[in-house]
């Protein structure tokens, strides 16, 4: 039996998993810091925006391709909505990304993006079964 | 803002990565940031140090089955082709 968070309704528990959710996806590991997971949350954030600017780095910004790698800038865009407006700054092309330096480039940033996802799902489970919640006021007052 | 200029001029160009074999050295890094995002998803409560070694063993146990599969294809390959 999951453990539900008692004070708040449906509706303000449906609206606070779509708040953990969007925090996730725009900041990676924002969501587990909104439910006072901090250690996960640093963890989460360090290695995938690590992973997403190494790649960046390996195969240029040209890599967040959104006309000539549409099925790679699904992944990528999963890392942040901050990945369609590098997709915008690229679109004209003139960045160049090309051969192994711009395979390696987009499976960093699509496995960073992938990765992400796993995190938002892990933040809004962990948000539906309570994480981070207070129960009730006598464990507020001794805790 | 002039100190940030040669950090972002880095990522508008690729790095000179070759066709060898040592451009397959890149897969470590990502098999070490999935090993932990993996673990620190999926860890009930987060131990800094078994965080620590339970990436690592699951970093160890990945590595080992890409390296050991590399190793079984090329001895086909060799088997195949020499």
């Amino acid at each position: 039996m999951e453990k539900k968070p008692r004070n708040r309704t449906a509706s303000e528990q449906g609206l606070w998993l779509v708040i953990v959710g969007l925090a996730a996806w725009i900041v990676p590991g924002a969501g587990h810091w909104l439910i006072r997971e901090r250690k996960r949350a640093v963890i989460l954030f360090a290695v995938i925006t690590g992973l997403f600017v190494t790649g960046l780095y390996i195969g240029s910004v040209g890599v967040v391709d959104w006309v000539g790698g549409r099925i790679w800038f699904y992944a990528q865009i999963l890392c942040s909505p901050a990945v369609g407006i590098l997709g915008n700054i690229t679109q004209n092309g003139q960045y160049p990304a090309y051969g192994r330096p711009c395979d390696i480039g987009q499976l960093y940033t699509g496995i960073a993006g992938l990765l992400n996802l796993l995190c938002i799902l892990s933040a809004v489970y962990m948000a539906y079964c309570g994480r981070g919640e207070m129960i009730g006021r006598e464990d507020e007052d001794h805790g | 803002m002039a100190e940030w200029a040669p950090l972002l001029a880095a990522l508008t160009a690729p790095e000179p990565i070759g066709m060898d074999a040592v451009s397959m050295l890149w897969m470590f890094p990502l098999v070490a940031a999935i090993a932990m995002v993996y673990k620190a998803t999926k860890m009930r409560v987060l131990f800094l140090r078994r965080f620590l070694i339970e990436s690592l063993v699951l970093f160890a146990t990945v590595s080992g089955f890409m390296i050991m599969a590399i190793l079984v294809l090329n001895l086909l390959s060799w088997l195949v082709t020499g």
